[in-house]
């Protein structure tokens, strides 16, 4: 097979669903938090295309294809709540808006 | 032929969908219209796939099989329709019938505040009977039978701010879902011998005499339960409290005859348990007795004909279980015509008197309704069996198919016979004191009409059908509709009674028939009446429809009572509640321990799952 092994793909794919992840857990402004959501969703599907260019199997192209799609409408509500908060004029920032704490 | 079924089907579903989505964007007569249209689309359909069948000759069945419903194992269930003179006949009567009962509804409900409801939820029955037909697997029939438990209690409920309709919905609903668990039974025990519900292997399925009794019993619970037959029969007259045209459709015409079509469409196995099927021929023999006698006694003009209705489904049950299926299906037809339009006469007739449905409150209104009189007439006449109308042709053929039998084929003989006389005696009880007595009852509305032409048009076409419906076949002398059921339910041999047996069976039967009328006249004509003679213990037995509902309560509902009772009294405020605090103060602490993890940060509950997945990950990997 032409082209770097399997390995790299999925370490590319690790190391942008760990950024992802760290800008989920460490970001306060709910737009990159969104943004960084994304990141992770893309990470995974870099990987599932890998191992389905690998296994010579195409079910993994089309989970990808089926993840783009809820990622596309996952954007959509969250930027939908987004503009909704900006309305309201809250602070947007995810540490605040905590009003199910126990 | 087979897209024609699948359009009979879903055509009506397809009505539901259109007024439930539509809301109130469409304004109410549409509704109505809407659910019609569909409805006579789906009879449509029907036609195409009789003349489908006809074609290709009555013997051919076709299963059309839209996808793979279910799976489990080998075990499969398809989304299949079955196209056979049986379940073509049946989507005949069932469509016909309901198409026009529903465009009666439109003149019936105009005016009532959730004609919308009303006019969905009809379609929906349709839709559920004919899946009921139409299935071509067991499985598929009893989701039939289930939809049509659920949109009769919907129907009967439909004046929800009444508690008797309430309560009489609640009744029939667990009437039905008695018999319905008694049926999923048996398919059980036909799943695990046959690993298929497909109607060829159940039918072929091995088992010893006693399984196939059990089976076959519970099939019966099933018929008897959604056919109103003793002793599950209790439900049907409280289910009179839904609007007139549903009882003229589902409680006489099409649902409460599911029985008789579950006995033909199944009777390989019945006829394996030759003494279940003997009891059901002794189960209707019995009903079409006692719902005779309870008729005598009733006032309350739905009443009446809904005990009429028990007993001519015996005589349905009687005809099926002796194994004279076709005589069965034929009176099947023959009611669904006389019986919809003895229910719609009447609902014309309250509809006339602002809901009053007490016949003795009714005496005097057949002067102002001369057209709903004459057709009344010609019902009655056809309930009775009278020549030439269309029990006759029907109702004979099931009472000399008995005679073969040995002795208790005299039983059922007799006891037919009698029923003959009880149905000509109350039949025309009801006839006389509505409508030919004197008395001061008057319509509501401005004389000269007597309902708008959307009720009156369904009740003379029916009108028409219960005098000419019989003539399709009369057994000595032509049998079309015999020769068309034979490939899927042949009538046994020992059903088959010779000529001279039915000549003499229909000449005594309309002679008794004519007695009871007399005896009728008698009592209730117009310008003899006299003192009715009194027997007050009998009177009372039969106003206490025998006690059954008496017996029900005593042996279910107050045992019920008293567990509860005790329990409540012993039980929980013995000990449960004295432990009340205590529970109650552990219960807030735990709470509040826990809800201190709830932090409110989106960020701590990210890093917990992702903590979790890792963990999770490392286990997995180092236990493999």
């Amino acid at each position: 097979m032409l082209g770097p092994g399997i390995a790299w793909y999925l370490g590319v794919s690790a190391f942008l669903f760990g950024v992802g992840a760290l800008g989920v857990l460490l970001r306060r402004n709910p737009l990159i938090v969104l943004l960084s959501l994304e990141i992770m969703l893309n990470g995974a599907n870099l990987a599932l295309i890998a191992f389905s260019r690998h296994a010579h199997n195409g079910a993994g192209q089309i989970f990808a294809l089926a993840v783009m799609a809820v990622a596309a409408s996952e954007v959509c509500v969250g930027l939908g709540l987004v503009v909704a908060i900006h309305r309201r004029n809250l602070e947007l920032d995810v540490d605040r808006l905590s009003e199910l704490r126990g | 032929m087979s897209p024609g079924a699948w359009l009979c089907l879903f055509a009506p579903l397809g009505g539901t969908l259109a007024i439930t989505l539509a809301g109130t964007r469409i304004p109410r007569a549409a509704a109505g219209w809407i659910s019609t249209t569909s409805v006579f689309i789906a009879f449509g359909g029907a036609v195409w796939s009789f003349f489908g069948l006809r074609a290709h000759g009555s013997g051919d069945a076709h299963i059309s099989n839209a996808w793979t419903w279910l799976q489990s194992g080998a075990f499969k269930v398809g989304l299949s329709v079955l196209v056979d003179p049986l379940s073509t006949m049946m989507m005949l009567i069932v469509s016909g019938v309901s198409a026009l009962i529903i465009l009666y509804s439109i003149g019936y409900m105009h005016g009532d505040d959730e004609e919308r409801r009303y006019f969905a939820y009809m379609s929906l029955f349709v839709f559920s009977m004919l899946l009921l037909v139409e299935g071509g697997n067991l499985l598929i029939l009893l989701a039939g039978w289930g939809l049509v438990g659920l949109s009769s209690y919907l129907l009967i409920g439909f004046w929800h701010e009444r508690p008797s309709a309430v309560a009489a919905a609640k009744k029939a609903f667990v009437m039905n879902a008695f018999g319905d668990a008694t049926m999923a039974l048996a398919f059980f025990v036909i799943i695990l011998h046959a690993h298929s519900l497909d109607f060829t292997p159940a039918f072929h399925v091995h088992l010893s005499g006693t399984a196939m009794n059990l089976v076959v019993l519970g099939l019966l619970g099933g018929a008897a339960a959604k056919s109103a037959q003793v002793p599950l029969h209790t439900w049907l007259p409280d289910a009179m409290e839904g609007p007139t045209p549903v009882s003229a459709l589902i409680h006489a015409a099409t649902m409460v005859t599911a029985g008789v079509y579950l006995i033909a469409r199944t009777h390989p196995l019945f006829e394996q348990a030759r003494t279940v099927e003997l009891v059901a021929a002794g189960m209707g023999t019995l009903t079409l007795l006692m719902a005779g006698l309870i008729a005598l006694v009733q006032t309350d003009i739905k009443r009446v004909i809904a005990y009429s209705t028990m007993s001519q489904i015996g005589y349905m049950f009687l005809g099926a279980g002796i194994g004279a299926y076709a005589n069965g299906m034929f009176h099947l037809m023959t009611h669904a015509f006389f019986k919809a339009l003895l229910f719609m006469g009447a609902g014309v007739v309250i509809h006339a008197l602002g809901g009053e449905q007490d016949i003795r409150k009714m005496r005097g209104i057949g002067a102002h309704m001369p057209k709903t009189k004459w057709l009344f007439l010609a019902g009655s006449l056809a309930l009775v069996g009278i020549v030439p109308f269309g029990g006759f042709f029907s109702k004979d053929s099931i009472i000399s198919a008995t005679l073969n039998l040995g002795w208790y084929g005299w039983v059922f003989w007799v006891a037919a016979l009698v029923g003959t006389f009880l149905t000509g005696v109350y039949t025309f009880r009801l006839y006389f004191t509505v409508f030919t007595s004197e008395g001061d009852a008057h319509p509501h509305h401005a004389a000269g009409s007597e309902g708008p032409w959307t009720m009156m048009l369904p009740v003379a076409i029916l009108g028409v059908l219960a005098v000419i419906g019989g003539w399709i076949q009369f057994s000595p002398l032509w049998h079309p509709l015999t020769d068309w059921l034979s490939p899927v339910a042949a009538t046994l041999h020992v059903a088959e009674p010779t000529n001279t047996q039915e000549y003499v069976t229909s000449a005594i039967a309309v002679v008794v028939g004519l007695a009871g009328i007399g005896v009728a006249w008698a009592l209730y004509g117009a310008r003899r009446r006299r003192e009715v003679p009194s027997v007050p213990a009998l009177q009372r037995t039969l106003e206490h429809k025998f006690y059954f509902d008496e017996l029900y309560d005593a042996l279910f509902y107050k045992p019920s009572v008293a567990v509860a009772t005790w329990w409540r009294r012993d039980i929980e405020e013995g000990f449960v509640l004295p432990a009340g605090p205590d529970v109650g103060e552990t219960a807030f602490d735990t709470g509040r321990g826990v809800g201190r993890l709830q932090t409110g940060l989106l960020r701590t509950y990210v890093f917990f799952l992702g903590t979790g997945m890792a963990v999770l990950a490392i286990v997995f990997l180092l236990v493999k």
